[in-house]
């Protein structure tokens, strides 16, 4: 649980964050968006203490962020960056034990706590261990980005634009791999992006900042469908809000009963692209299935009943 | 019209077949053969006269000199392999010097022990036409810091060779050596002593201030101003300022005359030297750190290092490269500048330096000012391959 209060922070006259109060629940993501300036990098670095809170406070799991030493706090929490940071000068194993070694872990556990975070982003231990950063593709370091923050088992991960440097294919696979990890370790994240499609595919609340101020907190369907201001709506988009509304479910939660033929798609699918499949192919209703199993069918109608405002 | 394809055709033959460097090498190299290859002196402190190459030389030595001097130029011209150039370079300077000791035992009376021979223009001018082609063709092949460490020692053993078998014993420069060679070897060790003590001081007070003005933006401009004062004064005029203060503290201060502080001698010229390498020590080191990515700075920090941890594990490896080339710049700088350190009592390599300058001995100042050459070049290759090294570790 992380509760920020009433927390502001001024460089100068202006003020970066304004009076911005939030709770984030355990084990859920929390995407903070904005455009650049908005403040939302500001009030991430404010969890770690990289930067300090003019007024207000901020509690991690109750405990005051002020009452340990800035470098003890950080330890505890993962923090991943646009553009990974990795140490150049240092192999992979090295960089992803960087907080372990830190903490003190012994030499062994590191290298079995190395070789298992390896395995869970697929870079193969034996190749990868004693690669130097440079040596590794984009979407590579920033998984190892990722896996570095995760090397001590924190509770929390901050992540600051981390997938800003990745192309879009590669970006997809990251978002992916992040919500599986997500789910399987429970970990809180708390996500900084300024791409709305990114928020709504990743958090389980999203925060709009501007200006330094909170405007809309909620759940993605909610500030999709009930934007707060007119900076929310313009930053939701209204061309294409009905699209952002069918990205959040999967077909497996909207089955309808009945028959249709051809090619099943899979449970898994979001409606979304389950909508885009149907026009593609030039059908009106599609099979739906989970592991060869049908399980019902999908319709045009019905997906249109579901991207109408709620 | 077959004029003009025929000038067509040997002008893209001339751009593609000759290596415009080793056209000047091959200038040069000609010039050098007609000017005297070594002089001869009544003795080491008249005007000496000069010999041309084919005249120092028994006659089977000249024309093997001339032909071969001849192939290695035709290589330096052709675009060939580096290697080749390489190989024809360096086994051209290996026989101009062999030339250069065959002719001073050629020359030298037998029953004429104050007649000398000098190094000839011509001689300095083959020697500086070939390491032209042989720094050229090294650097053509690119070789790792390794090769080149390896080079280096291959060059100084068979120079070392060379001059440990008496072939060049006849010249003057070795003369002069012989008869004062416990002092060439102590002035040695003094200039080294000098050169590298006030590179260690510079270092050793340089990074950490380097470290302060990175951390301390306030003191920046006041420390690099003071910096910059200090390396436009001459240096003869830093020695002497020097000497008034260090001669108090050393009539003043309980103990400085027993660690050896006075105010000629080793002292001021050490304190002289120090002051002058500080500014590239502390100028690097700041570039350095101020260089780093922002983001590994930041990931340093995030990850929870302390302000210490950050600078040992991450920023000051990551600066090296860099704060390794201003000591790279200081050592080389200070090998030359120590030899001004005679001037004060200091001693080093400019003893002979000053020396041979009073007494008109052009030899002598050689015996001074080569070997100064000799180690500030070593120093530039061994340290530049350190760089290198150090550098492979932080690629991005």
């Amino acid at each position: 649980m992380i509760e920020i209060c009433d927390v502001v922070k001024s460089f100068g006259d202006t003020r970066a964050v304004d009076e911005v109060s939030l709770m984030i629940a355990p084990h859920t993501i929390c995407a903070l968006v904005g455009t650049s300036g908005s403040g939302k990098t500001t009030l991430l670095r404010m969890i770690n203490r990289l930067v300090e809170p003019t007024s207000g406070n901020i509690r991690v799991d109750g405990r005051d962020v002020m009452s340990v030493p800035a470098y003890e706090l950080r330890r505890q929490m993962g923090y991943v960056i646009q553009g990974h940071g990795l140490f150049p000068h240092w192999t992979i194993a090295r960089n992803i034990a960087t907080v372990p070694s830190l903490l003190g872990w012994d030499r062994r556990t590191i290298d079995r706590r190395v070789d298992e975070l390896l395995d869970l982003f697929q870079l193969d231990p034996a190749t990868y261990r004693n690669r130097l950063p440079g040596e590794l593709s984009g979407g590579q370091r920033q998984r190892v980005g990722v896996a570095r923050a995760l090397a001590a088992k924190p509770n929390i991960l901050l992540m600051d634009e981390p997938f800003g440097a990745l192309d879009p294919v590669t970006r997809g696979k990251a978002q992916e791999e992040l919500r599986i990890i997500q789910q399987k370790f429970g970990t809180t994240i708390v996500l900084v992006t300024h791409d709305m499609d990114e928020a709504t595919h990743l958090g389980d609340r999203i925060a709009v900042l501007d200006k330094g101020r909170l405007l809309q907190h909620g759940e993605p369907a909610d500030i999709i469908a009930n934007p707060a201001t007119d900076f929310v709506r313009e930053l939701v988009g209204t061309t294409d809000r009905a699209f952002r509304l069918l990205s959040l479910a999967t077909l497996g939660e909207h089955v309808e009963s009945g028959t249709a033929d051809g090619e099943p798609l899979e449970a898994t699918m979001t409606l979304r692209s389950a909508y885009s499949e149907l026009l593609w192919s030039g059908r009106k209703a599609a099979p739906v299935a989970r592991d060869g199993t049908v399980l019902g069918i999908v319709t045009l109608d019905g997906l249109g009943r579901l991207a109408a405002r709620p | 019209m077959m004029t003009i394809l025929q000038t067509a055709n040997s002008a893209s033959f001339v751009r593609r077949r000759l290596d415009p460097l080793g056209v000047v090498v091959t200038a040069v190299a000609v010039a050098g053969l007609f000017l005297p290859f070594v002089i001869f002196k009544a003795n080491r402190i008249v005007p000496g006269e000069g010999v041309p190459l084919w005249a120092a030389l028994p006659v089977w030595a000249a024309i093997a000199a001339l032909v071969g001097l001849g192939s290695v130029l035709v290589i330096a011209m052709l675009r060939v392999r580096g290697e080749l150039k390489l190989a024809a370079s360096g086994a051209g300077l290996l026989a101009v010097v062999l030339l250069i000791g065959l002719a001073a035992d050629t020359m030298s009376p037998q029953d004429d022990s104050l007649a000398r021979i000098g190094i000839g223009a011509g001689s300095w001018l083959l020697i500086l036409a070939l390491a032209l082609m042989l720094t050229d063709a090294l650097s053509r092949l690119d070789p790792g810091p390794w090769t080149r460490i390896g080079s280096l020692a291959f060059a100084m053993v068979v120079f070392g060779a060379i001059l440990g078998s008496g072939t060049l014993n006849e010249l003057s420069i070795l003369k002069e050596y012989g008869s004062r060679a416990p002092a060439f070897w102590q002035e040695t060790r003094r200039h080294l002593e000098l050169a590298f003590g006030s590179v260690l001081l510079a270092t050793g007070i340089g990074v950490p201030v380097g470290i302060a003005c990175h951390r301390f933006s306030a003191m920046r401009s006041g420390v690099l101003n003071l910096l910059n004062i200090v390396q436009t004064i001459p240096s003869i005029a830093l020695f002497g300022i020097l000497i008034a203060p260090l001669a108090w503290i050393a009539a003043n201060v309980p103990g400085a005359r027993t660690i050896g502080i006075s105010g000629i001698g080793m002292a001021p010229a050490m304190v002289a030297l120090t002051a002058y390498a500080l500014l590239p020590v502390v100028a690097n080191t700041l570039v350095g750190l101020t260089g780093l990515a922002t983001t590994t700075v930041e990931a340093a920090r995030g990850m929870g290092m302390t302000s210490g941890q950050r600078l040992w594990h991450v920023e000051l490896p990551l600066a090296m490269p860099v704060i390794l080339t201003g000591i790279r710049i200081i050592l080389v700088q200070n090998i030359g500048l120590s030899t001004i350190a005679a001037l004060i009592g200091g001693g080093g390599l400019g003893v002979f330096v000053f020396q041979g300058a009073g007494q008109t001995a052009i030899d002598l100042v050689l015996l001074g000012a080569a070997p100064t050459v000799a180690l500030a070049f070593a120093a530039a290759v061994l340290l530049g391959s350190f760089i290198d090294l150090s550098a492979e570790r932080a690629r991005t």
